[in-house]
């Protein structure tokens, strides 16, 4: 079991993630679409995820370039496609990779009408935002650019690796309301972030007095911040590394609290409203940190030499020596061992959705609503998403057309806009076989014929045991 | 009838999700990285005065000083840099020429590099503009690398206690990189 969720990290960790799910939100004959609003009208009486196959959920993001741009065949040399795309693209412009695994997922109908559901799921979370001027500066040199002040604290990048333990109850409140909270419990095996930076770095031509430059870095204020990093540098070699990380996926890290909430309440007889707000919370990082923290200004011009009279044997200053504690001395770079407290990305979901077609439902008795929103088999609307990321919020909106064929098979196409493209078409299926709930969905699928073109992609898979209502 | 619809919506997504490739693209086109960075090297500023000893009357026609340039021993930059022009700027309101001789050391004091710059002699109402260029490629600039300080000797055409003004030095180095 162990190399079974080896091999399977594995695999996840060189693929990468969006958070935005918005084929699965408000399916409701998608267990796991209570992991996006806990308050969503839920249909069965029970369901378990199959453990690893739960949630098995996939996408690839960049806001400012694709594959193509950089590797398409093209008359261009690739570096001057890439030095194009340094300046074209903006210090908002940003790489995402967010990945989760389901462990296991489950939930039940209790006797007082709450449905309790539960399990574990492990997440990579990392956004770097695209730092434009460091990237000119690494790709191009200082030599064009003289009195160009770099911007260093366009550095803003964090990172995360963590299990999420979770436990939610729902409850349709009234014939019109259903709303549910979950609980959750992050244990953080590794993190990384670094966002509040300042600071420029600039060459000047000098006045005359010292040299021909004047190298200057100005107010900076650069902060790295780890957990779980400081004792990694001890081991030796990946795979002591790979067992320390997993050692700490079940208690061993630094611990989180964290809450979702959501709701959905049924307008009128074809509209229904929904919203959720999830990871509302923080990690409370004391054990295993580590960060780094660098300040001042300083000015560099070169070295000095005086030309000291010595004697026979005698040595003069020790120029470079003195240079270097001058460096350390200006702008020190820290290390700090102090905890601190990261408040996770919160995620809000809201949907707008009108009912339309067929009623559901044994012939004339209405009997799933009781007075609520009608169930039809088809269905249309709005939702959007939003994620609070270090420099704003991404948001993502989405039309959808929802379309439950018979009894055991639905489907949800959806056009999305957000950071990435206006041209985000997907397309998800859900089928119940007998007991058995398989759901797939995937995003982008105009760039499925070169996946190269596609900024970002998504594919979302998961099976699951479901026992209906009787 | 309706398991086969199931199974055509199914089928039509995997097909889809199946046939999903990466085409049009070449990734073993090498990427290089050739950014050009322009560094401060070393500076002084001379005194006529230092070329004449007044308690024992007589000229001291050469000084020289030492640094260490760690740096260049530096396998990063040792691989990286594919040239590098030394640029020094010299400023004289000396009424006498200079010679000024550039000598790298490694750690056991060989030389491994040198070169030579001439000043010519100015004046304290118009000093006078000497400047020197170093370009270093190829072997030259693997010598430079064996090196790890320099030793600066600053001569004088001649001198005596009548000799006034100064001599500045300003130096930059620029390293065109490659990654």
């Amino acid at each position: 079991m162990r190399g079974l969720v080896l091999t399977i990290t594995a695999l996840l960790a060189i693929t990468v993630f969006a958070q935005n799910k918005q084929l699965i939100y408000g399916v409701e004959e998608i267990p796991q679409s209570l992991m996006l609003n806990p308050g969503i009208n839920v249909t069965q009486r029970m369901h378990i995820g199959v453990p690893f196959l739960s949630q098995f959920h996939l996408n690839a993001g960049s806001s400012g370039v694709s594959v193509y741009d950089i590797f398409g065949k093209s008359n261009v040399d690739i570096n001057t496609r890439i030095r194009n795309k340094i300046f074209e693209m903006k210090n908002t412009d940003f790489f995402t990779a967010t990945q989760q695994l389901e462990f296991f997922n489950f939930g039940w109908r209790s006797k007082k009408e709450i449905y309790f559901s539960g399990g574990i799921y492990q997440e990579v979370d990392f956004i770097l935002y695209f730092p434009r001027d460091l990237a000119i500066l690494g790709w191009e040199g200082n030599r064009d650019y003289i009195d160009y002040e770099f911007d260093l604290g366009e550095l803003n990048t964090t990172g995360d690796l963590l299990t999420v333990y979770h436990f939610g109850a729902n409850k349709r409140i009234s014939k019109k309301l259903t709303a549910g909270v979950r609980m959750k419990l992050y244990s953080s095996m590794f993190s990384f972030r670094s966002t509040r930076n300042s600071g420029t770095f600039v060459t000047r031509l000098g006045d005359g007095t010292n040299n021909i430059y004047e190298h200057t870095v100005e107010n900076v204020d650069v902060t790295v911040e780890t957990s779980g990093f400081a004792s990694l540098t001890e081991l030796d070699g990946a795979s002591q590394i790979t067992n320390k990380i997993l050692g700490r996926a079940f208690f061993g890290g630094n611990f989180g609290l964290g809450v979702d909430i959501g709701a959905s309440y049924d307008i009128k007889d074809n509209w229904n409203v929904s919203a959720s707000v999830l990871d509302l919370g923080a990690i409370f990082h004391t054990k295993d940190v580590e960060s780094y923290h660098a300040s001042g200004t300083y000015t560099l011009d070169g070295i000095e030499l005086i030309f000291p009279p010595l004697s026979a044997g005698q040595s003069t200053f020790p120029y470079y020596e003195d240079l270097e504690d001058e460096i350390e001395r200006e702008v020190p770079i820290d290390t700090l061992y102090n905890s601190y407290t990261q408040m996770r990305p919160v995620k809000i979901h809201t949907g707008l959705t009108y009912k339309f077609g067929r009623f559901i439902g044994n012939d004339d008795c209405n009997c799933k609503n009781e007075g609520g929103g009608i169930e039809t088999n088809q269905s249309v609307g709005l939702q959007l998403y939003s994620i609070f990321r270090p420099k704003a919020p991404q948001m993502a909106g989405t039309l959808f057309y929802y379309r439950r064929w018979t009894d055991y098979l639905s489907t949800k196409a959806t056009y999305t806009i957000d950071s990435y493209s206006y041209s985000n078409v997907g397309l998800g299926i859900v089928a119940d076989i007998g007991k058995f709930n398989v759901y797939i969905a995937a995003d982008n699928l105009m760039r499925y014929g070169n996946l190269a073109k596609a900024k970002s992609v998504s594919l979302q898979l998961g099976f699951n045991i479901k026992f209906d209502e009787k | 009838m309706k398991k086969n619809i199931t199974w055509l919506f199914a089928a039509a997504l995997l097909i889809l999700l199946f046939s999903a490739c990466i085409k049009d693209t070449d990734f073993n086109e090498t990427i290089q990285l050739t950014p050009v960075v322009e560094l401060n090297l070393i500076h002084f500023n001379l005194d006529a005065g230092e070329f004449y000893d007044e308690a024992t009357a007589t000229p001291i026609l050469t000084v020289r000083d030492t640094t260490e340039l760690r740096f260049l021993e530096e396998s990063t930059i040792q691989e990286s840099v594919t040239k590098a022009e030394f640029y020094y700027k010299f400023t004289n309101s000396i009424s006498r020429d200079f010679l000024i001789d550039f000598q790298f050391l490694n750690e056991a004091n060989d030389t491994t590099y040198t070169t030579q710059a001439l000043v010519s002699q100015g004046s304290i109402a118009s000093p006078v503009l000497s400047e020197h260029f170093d370009t270093l490629e190829g072997d030259p600039l693997l010598q430079l690398f064996e090196a790890s300080k320099l030793v600066l000797h600053v001569t004088i055409s001649s001198s005596d206690e009548n000799v006034v003004g100064n001599l500045n030095m300003q130096s930059k180095t620029t390293y065109y990189l490659e990654f």
